[in-house]
């Protein structure tokens, strides 16, 4: 155990999935032409005025109701004000003053150990323009500038790396989940500051805090969170004093980089936005916001369980929020879910990595999928067999049944009639059978081969095997 | 009441402004801008006043827009106003390193 | 006599019956415009695109009262492909891609732009002495300013160019400037008319609104230019309404208020008399006159230079010599882009309101000035309210002098800000305010009165303006 105590908040931006601006009505779109993706309210314009995209309000609203927030009822924006050539208007509307939530928590689970962690508040803004830098100039692409973002900032109440780690991959499913936003740190539609402190006792004032700026991804987040503790902590052991600082993390490196010293702190000159009157949230926008909020994930989780999936399936599944939609469909149903896992978390998900489809771009209905799984759960269906005529279970509209038996590998899993084929191959083949007993092994693998290509391949390869044995040793 | 801000008080607002003063304005700006903020003073001696506050002159709170997507621009159309442009790019003065940026 | 000097009845009729065509019109604006080339009143001409307008509207059906009518607009009000300088030399070759609503509304009305007028630099200013482009003169008296910030669309509708201008109004540009030469001018209540495509001063205050010569036309260029617009949040959602409607109705019984700071020493002695004067004409029409105290109105001033100028400190940030507008070669750096375009492009009144707002925003200030600003405005509003529960109108002088000389020196920056001391308080609480003249100075320059109507009241105060008008028949009118 360190004998400092760390200190750590974490600050997530979130681009929020709507079709348009929050300020105007351009596309919100990624990866387009430069500069294809804008109107004159995007540029800063003289004489253009913001309007107010509902959606963002409504997004806002889910994102504050599944992190437990208060909801501002009525709520202003205010104007940020800086000059750097990202920010068309050299200031950014922003909410400073009444954040749309507040007072929130998250709940993360710790090795078994559940714990809150606290958000402070949530607000609404507008995204900058992107740069480009090269060595003679720098190029901006306002297809970027004026997408809706939340701001969401915790209290600074997490304790460890791993905790911070443990909330990001919290929030990000719970944003996920919830459509509020796609959270691709690698293309930055979800972004990442963290900030930390060592003290030595809980009674101390905080430590000098050190920030670390834009981590590419959450696993990064907790590696220079680690660096930063530990070079901090070999200053602190030396005595050693360092001012209020912001840094990054150098993935190369494998460590944290001075960026800037704290100056006296940036004066953003605050004010109120007079261009946007008095945004009043009614309980009609939160109730019928809160009807399209769909089970979530630890939901998900606790059902699944109940189901009879094992846990690594449940969490799996999770993982996977078009097949764990899927499911979801048929958590009425009466069939072996652990079963379903292991065939939407195996075979099918492989197919549809393969043909980089969704399972919703196949001819897998919910029915079909019923019937397959009750011919796995019936031994109907080798999981070999499965492997032979996936592609047409994924790709044609025929029932499964009639699939099975077109494909001719009606899949011998009555034992009586294995057991007498299993006999007429003994018979046939004594020489092979002395073999086996001389301790030649080689010959079983004889024996089975003869009893595949007698049943064409449709027996079950297992139940074959262990009859073959039994008759053999016996 | 002071006549004069210092220089480094109108050397720091030349600052948040970006405007670049010269010497001489910098003495010139000294005595204008105080005589305003002189002025301005004054409302520090208003009483009787309640804490409500005015944004501005609002009629009506805020309608919200629907999320349909509108006109945008020909990427031409946009750098054909800009001083300096690269292909569909604006282009400006490099911005000292990527990690300088402010971001949002 | 020209057809423009005609009523706007008149003028119509004769294009609904084909005895003149809009080209008429425009020729004739132009004549005038040309001939009075030396009043400095344009920025920018449009007489191209104008006579090929007026020609397209030949084949036309006479739809409402002001087809085909020149009409100038003040250079912050965005066209496009027509140049908008905001008279400015940081936009001074600047055409904008879209037009600002109001110009579509007008050019809805078949409306035809003759140009765009000069003003104060970014409407920062209250003789227009402040523009890019040297100063407009007063057509009352070629040595005197026209007012501020409006002063190019007030020189050309009082010089009889156009018999409509707009202007803008932040702090009394509508009304002040209508005040020295002589005009019709409202600035309507915050929200009225849309301020899409008004390049944006101080957005709380800013408003646009109608100068004409007479009552009746400033009412109906109010008419095309008012009304909800879903591209401005501020705009008001009321329904539109005839501010014409009220016109020619009796005005006994109204009740009228006098603040006695109107009336107190910051004014002259010859605006006060001209005011005393036409408050009896009102008394012996049965309107009673009331003198009231009214509190913050003298803090106002105070109030609108942390409002504007904090505001306008943020509103002028965009102009970086980035995206558009004139920019400086070669910078080193994109801080020495920003501080050299800025220090270059922008005129002294610009930059002094830029660095005092950037201040009074800045770090703690924000507390000490700008909120505290925000809580008297508040007062200043509840002031009015009070008044508007007794009574009709709250009345005064729109200036406390006439005009004064172009050459009157400008190095006092608290100046500019003085001179609208009577109108400021009107933009604070966002009401309406009109400037009808009442008269003339021994030196012959006109008088205006200011009659603050209630939110969204503008058809009243169009009411006691026209009684007013027609009472006094100011030579200027017509």
């Amino acid at each position: 155990m360190s004998k400092y105590i760390p200190t750590i908040g974490i600050e997530v931006h979130v681009e929020l999935k709507t079709n348009t601006k929050i300020f105007s009505n351009s596309i919100n779109g990624y990866g387009r032409m430069a500069n294809s993706l804008t109107n004159v309210i995007d540029l800063g314009y003289p004489g253009t005025l913001p309007t107010l995209n509902e959606e963002v309000i409504n997004l806002g609203i889910k994102a504050a109701t599944v992190l437990n927030c208060k909801i501002r009822r009525e709520m202003t924006f205010d104007r940020k004000n800086y000059f750097y050539p990202d920010n068309p208007k050299n200031f950014q509307i922003t909410q400073n003053l009444t954040p749309i939530g507040y007072d929130g928590y998250v709940e993360i689970d710790d090795n078994g150990t559940k714990k809150k962690i606290y958000i402070e508040e949530m607000h609404i803004e507008e995204d900058t323009c992107k740069s480009t830098h090269r060595k003679d100039k720098t190029l901006l692409d306002f297809n970027r500038a004026g997408v809706p973002l939340i701001e969401i900032v915790t209290k600074p109440c997490i304790s460890t790396p791993e905790e911070a780690k443990l909330y990001l991959e919290k929030l990000k499913e719970l944003l996920f989940y919830t459509d509020v936003s796609d959270c691709k740190m690698e293309e930055g539609s979800m972004r990442a500051d963290a900030n930390i402190s060592l003290r030595k006792n809980e009674s101390d004032p905080f430590g000098t805090k050190v920030e670390i700026k834009n981590i590419g991804s959450i696993s990064n987040v907790k590696l220079s969170l680690e660096k930063e503790m530990a070079r901090q902590e070999k200053m602190l052991d030396n005595n050693e004093s360092f001012k209020e600082q912001t840094r990054r993390f150098d993935s190369k490196l494998n460590d944290t980089v001075l960026m800037r010293v704290k100056e006296t702190g940036n004066d953003y000159r605050y004010f109120p936005e007079p261009d946007i009157p008095t945004v009043i949230v009614t309980d009609e926008m939160i109730e019928s916001v809160k009807k399209t909020i769909p089970m979530l994930p630890d939901e998900r989780r606790e059902k699944y369980l109940e189901l009879g999936m094992s846990e690594i399936n449940s969490k799996k599944l999770v993982q996977n929020r078009d097949l764990s939609d899927y499911i979801n469909e048929l958590l009425e149903e009466k069939i072996d879910f652990q079963q379903a896992a292991n065939l939407l978390l195996g075979d099918i998900s492989e197919y549809l990595n393969k043909t980089e489809k969704t399972i919703e771009e196949t001819t897998l209905t919910k029915e079909r999928f019923i019937d397959l799984v009750n011919n796995i759960s019936n031994k109907t269906l080798s999981s070999k067999n499965l492997k032979d005529i996936l592609s047409k279970v994924m790709e044609e509209e025929s029932s499964i049944e009639e699939i099975i038996k077109s494909s001719n590998i009606s899949n011998i899993t009555d034992t009586d009639k294995i057991e007498k084929i299993v006999n007429e191959i003994i018979e046939a083949n004594p020489e092979s059978v002395s073999d086996y007993k001389n301790g030649h092994d080689r010959a079983i693998k004889y024996l089975m081969g003869q009893v595949m290509k007698e049943t064409k391949g449709g027996v079950n390869p297992s139940i074959a095997m262990s009859i073959l044995k039994d008759k053999l040793d016996n | 009441m002071k006549e004069k801000l210092t220089r480094e008080e109108v050397l720091h607002v030349a600052d948040l402004a970006r405007i670049d003063v010269t010497e001489e304005e910098i003495e010139k700006y000294q005595v204008e801008l105080k005589q305003l903020l002189n002025d301005i003073e004054k409302v520090n001696d208003v009483e009787g006043y309640d804490d409500d506050m005015m944004v501005a002159p609002w009629d009506d709170n805020t309608t919200l827009r629907e999320d349909v997507p509108g006109e945008m621009l020909d990427p031409k159309k946009v750098v054909e106003n800009a001083p300096k442009h690269t292909g569909n790019y604006i282009a400006v003065p490099v911005v000292i390193t990527e990690n300088e940026s402010e971001g949002a | 006599m020209r057809y423009l000097d005609k009523s706007i009845e008149e003028i119509n009729k004769l294009l609904k019956d084909k005895k003149i065509k809009p080209i008429d019109l425009v020729n004739e604006a132009f004549d005038s415009i040309e001939k009075n080339s030396d009043l400095n009143a344009y920025i920018t001409l449009n007489k191209e695109e104008a006579i090929k307008r007026a020609k397209e509207l030949e084949d036309k059906e006479v739809d409402n009262l002001l087809f085909g009518l020149p009409i100038a607009v003040k250079d912050n009000m965005v066209t496009e492909g027509l140049r908008t300088t905001a008279a400015s030399a940081i936009l001074k070759d600047f055409v904008p891609i879209y037009d600002a609503t109001v110009v579509e509304k007008i050019k809805e009305a078949n409306m035809i732009i003759v140009g765009k007028t000069n003003m104060d630099e970014f409407a920062m200013g209250s003789s227009s002495r402040t523009s890019y482009f040297g100063a407009p003169k007063n057509p009352w008296n070629n040595e005197k300013i026209s007012g501020g910030s409006s002063g190019g669309s007030a020189t050309t509708v009082a010089s009889g160019d156009v018999p409509f201008a707009l202007g803008s109004d932040t702090g009394g540009s509508i009304r002040q400037p209508s005040s020295y030469c002589g005009l019709v001018g409202m600035k309507p209540t915050y929200g009225t008319v849309s301020r899409w495509g008004l390049i944006a001063f101080a957005s709380s205050l800013d408003q646009i609104g109608p100068m004409t010569k007479n009552v009746l036309n400033n009412a109906l260029l109010l008419n095309v230019i008012s009304g909800h617009d879903s591209k401005d949040l501020t705009s008001s959602k009321k329904e539109k309404e005839d501010y014409t409607r009220l016109i020619g109705k009796d005005i006994s019984g109204m009740k009228v208020a006098v603040p006695n700071y109107f009336m107190s020493d910051i004014v002259s002695k010859e605006v006060k008399e001209k005011i005393e004067e036409t408050l009896e004409i009102l008394k012996k029409n049965k309107v009673q006159v009331d003198y009231v105290d009214m509190k913050y109105l003298d803090n106002a001033v105070n109030l609108y230079q942390i409002i504007a100028m904090g505001e306008a400190s943020s509103n002028l940030a965009r102009f970086d010599g980035i995206r558009y507008g004139s920019s400086i070669e070669d910078a080193s750096s994109i801080y020495e882009m920003y501080t050299k375009t800025r220090a270059k492009y922008f005129g002294e009144e610009v930059k002094r309101r830029i660095m005092v707002g950037s201040y009074l925003l800045s770090g703690e200030n924000a507390k000490i000035y700008y909120n505290k600003a925000l809580s008297i405005r508040d007062d200043i509003k509840k002031e009015f309210d009070r008044l508007f529960s007794d009574y009709d109108f709250v009345i005064g002088p729109t200036t406390v002098t006439t005009a004064y000389n172009l050459d009157d020196p400008m190095d006092d920056p608290s100046k500019s800000f003085m001179d609208d001391v009577l109108v400021i308080p009107v933009n604070m609480a966002g009401l309406p305010g009109l400037n009808i003249p009442v008269g003339l100075s021994k030196e012959k320059m006109p008088i205006g009165m200011h009659i603050i109507g209630n939110r969204f009241e503008e058809a009243k105060m169009y009411q006691l303006a026209a009684f007013l008008e027609k009472e006094i028949n100011f030579e200027g009118g017509k």
